[in-house]
């Protein structure tokens, strides 16, 4: 089995951060980090993997600059292989632009299963992985709670508001999965050393065949218009316990839909 | 080398990672007695693959062994000294004490059973160390012999036909509450008028449970509590060859005395490692509260007596961190410091963390005090740091005896 996971590297959101007062697109300069939220759907690909014989584990992701430091942290938890999709005239592409060039990379896996986490930790789209579900032609499940593959579907228990729905479809399929999934593994020493010697294929739009306009901020239909410092926090309500503050907590709780 | 490569800089993270979910919420009990360390250490080597590892080297150290050649040496491109001596720097930014059990149970014991052992007393007793299925115990301090062990020993090992009854006690010694295995020496007594102090010293392993052998409670200490320290005795402990280690009295490479003086550089240098993690904590812990810390209405670090020590502590940051990734830098070359070396950056990086961390809890004034704050537990963790693997004094005698023997 072939199992493609969308791992995106991402800037350190433990260093500070800037956008480009240009653009207003986040600053990707410098070295670039394994998103923790795809650290799942590594963690859920390597499991899977291991359960059924000759199984494979490829990674497809795009970033500028040749840049492989987050592809190194996920090949050293056990990911056989990477693509790497690295171009100048990706800059500035849009969510579309960017599932047109995983698209690509991943038809070259010939996966049986497609894992991505539901929405990267800078972006905040969340639209990525189904629309590369339907560029490949396959269907998507987003909102993984559970993965199991049995024979050639996927079974999925996705998470919804209330509970969670079982849900199956054949293979191939997009599926993706949300933090609680699994709980990602540590790289081994071992596998941190052997990571640097993975083949990691570096690829150009010009190998994916792409047509530079559809792609990049040339090819971007969504722009970011403006950037706005975030509405300060309101002081919230300070609650007077006058005999009744148990009950004015409960009701609270009630109406943000916590309880 | 002026910085971790990218492979040891996920090592770095992997660990750290680890320390912050498996060690740092844990702190308390472990320093309260309420968490031996070995469980976390077991989890550790069983997270990142170091179980494996070590069997795995285990076989290659037997195999040479068997097949009679010269124990591995460095080679040019060896990587295990940053390997080894980066989880020791991120533990140490929380709990040294764990390092100290941990190097104590595979480099001191399991290292020394590896190294002089023959085959059979390395599987015996060898690979359960290395892997940490068994806590080891390494035995050479008295109460009255500490930086004279050798020559001050007083526990003796009295030939009996095949056999050796040994009678004496051991203090100060880490993991000697909890040990399975203990390697241990004692001075032979042949039935000759040979002055104690020139005896030879034979190295035996002892088990947990052994008729006439006696585990002390832990000690209460100043610091480290999180490594079990105690009081090992010996009373007509009755034990064949086959505990002998090398099964010989010939003393092959030394014996029983070199056997001890072989661990002195590995050990020194992971203590210089042990103070440049003490030293980044308190580094770090100390800029924090120099930016949060608001007196007469501005932070405590726009003061220059404040400065002062900040840039003290930079200071010997930079100097530690040098000596340890020269140390790296040259195994990864083939090379190994000379004892001189060694002890020289033992002994600088000793005093360095403990005045860091003592000006880190003076910087934090009263707060530096409070045990919430960490800073008092790393003074009083590194303290031992100009005491244990060699006093400062003794460093000292190392180093000049080095220099003028040349």
């Amino acid at each position: 089995m072939n199992v493609v996971v969308c791992v995106k590297q991402i800037p350190d959101p433990a260093a500070p951060s800037s956008l480009d007062p240009t653009t207003h697109n986040l600053v990707r300069t410098g070295k670039l980090i394994l998103d923790d939220s795809d650290s799942y759907g590594v963690e859920m690909a390597l499991q899977l993997a291991g359960q059924v014989e000759g199984s494979e584990v490829t990674l497809v992701s795009m970033a500028p600059g040749g840049e492989v430091s987050g592809l190194r942290t996920a090949l050293a938890m056990g990911a056989a292989k990477a693509i790497l999709v690295s171009d100048d005239a990706l800059a500035g592409s849009d969510a579309l632009g960017t599932a047109k060039v995983l698209a690509a990379a991943i038809r070259r896996a010939q996966p049986d299963l497609v894992l991505a986490a539901t929405e990267s930790t800078d972006g905040y789209t969340g639209t990525l992985p189904v629309q590369v579900a339907e560029l490949l032609g396959m269907p998507s499940v987003t909102f993984a709670k559970s993965v199991a593959v049995e024979g050639s579907k996927v079974v999925v228990e996705r998470q919804t508001e209330a509970g969670y729905d079982e849900v199956e479809c054949p293979l191939p399929a997009v599926v993706t999965v949300t933090a609680g999934v699994v709980e990602p593994r540590y790289p081994s020493f071992k596998g941190i050393m052997a990571a640097k010697s993975k083949p990691v294929d570096t690829l150009t739009i010009s190998d994916l065949g792409i047509d530079p306009s559809e792609v990049g901020a040339t090819g971007a239909r969504q722009g970011i218009v403006q950037v706005a410092e975030a509405e300060a926090r309101s002081a919230g309500e300070k609650v007077v316990d006058e005999g009744d503050g148990a009950q004015r907590i409960v009701a609270f709780l009630e109406q943000i839909k916590v309880i | 080398m002026f910085q971790w490569t990218d492979e040891q800089q996920a090592i770095r993270d992997a660990v750290r990672r680890f320390v912050a979910e498996e060690i740092e919420p844990h702190v308390e009990e472990l320093e309260h007695g309420d968490m031996a360390p070995y469980d976390v250490m077991r989890k550790m080597y069983a997270t990142f693959g170091l179980d494996q590892a070590a069997r795995a080297g285990f076989r290659q150290m037997l195999d040479r062994k068997q097949s009679g050649d010269a124990p591995r040496s460095r080679r040019p491109g060896d990587s295990r000294a940053a390997m080894t001596l980066i989880p020791i720097i991120e533990i140490c930014h929380h709990c040294p004490g764990i390092v100290t059990a941990l190097g104590v149970s595979t480099g001191l014991a399991g290292g020394t059973i590896m190294k002089r052992g023959t085959p059979a007393q390395m599987e015996r007793w060898g690979l359960d160390l290395l892997t940490l299925d068994k806590i080891g115990a390494w035995a050479i301090t008295e109460p009255d012999s500490g930086s004279d062990a050798l020559g001050g020993m007083k526990t003796s090992a009295r030939r009996d036909g095949d056999e050796y009854v040994i009678n004496g006690n051991k203090t100060f010694i880490t993991n000697g509450p909890y040990a399975d295995t203990v390697v241990l020496y004692a001075k032979l007594d042949d039935g000759s008028d040979t002055p104690v102090r020139d005896r030879r010293v034979l190295t035996f392993v002892l088990e947990r449970g052994m008729e006439g052998f006696e585990q002390s409670k832990p000690f209460r200490k100043m610091g480290l509590h999180s490594s079990p320290t105690g009081e090992l005795f010996c009373t007509d402990v009755r034990v064949g060859r086959d505990r002998l280690l090398g099964e010989t009295e010939d003393e092959p490479g030394g014996g029983g005395r070199q056997s001890a003086k072989d661990n002195f550089v590995t050990e020194r240098a992971g203590v210089a490692a042990m103070a440049l993690g003490v030293i980044e904590q308190c580094l770090k812990l100390s800029v924090a509260y120099a930016r949060d810390r608001l007196l007469w209405g501005k932070p405590i670090g726009d003061f220059q007596l404040i400065q002062l020590k900040l840039a003290r502590m930079e200071v010997a940051r930079l100097n530690v961190e040098n000596l340890v990734f020269r140390h790296i830098e040259m195994s990864e070359a083939g090379q190994s410091l000379t004892l001189a070396e060694a002890s020289a950056m033992k002994l600088y990086s000793a005093q360095a963390a403990t005045e860091v961390a003592m000006d880190a809890v003076q910087l934090f004034g009263g707060n530096g005090y409070m045990s919430e704050f960490r800073v008092e537990q790393l003074a009083r963790d590194a303290k031992v740091f100009q005491i244990y693997a060699g006093t400062d004094e003794i460093q000292v005698t190392h180093i000049a005896r080095d220099l003028l023997g040349r």
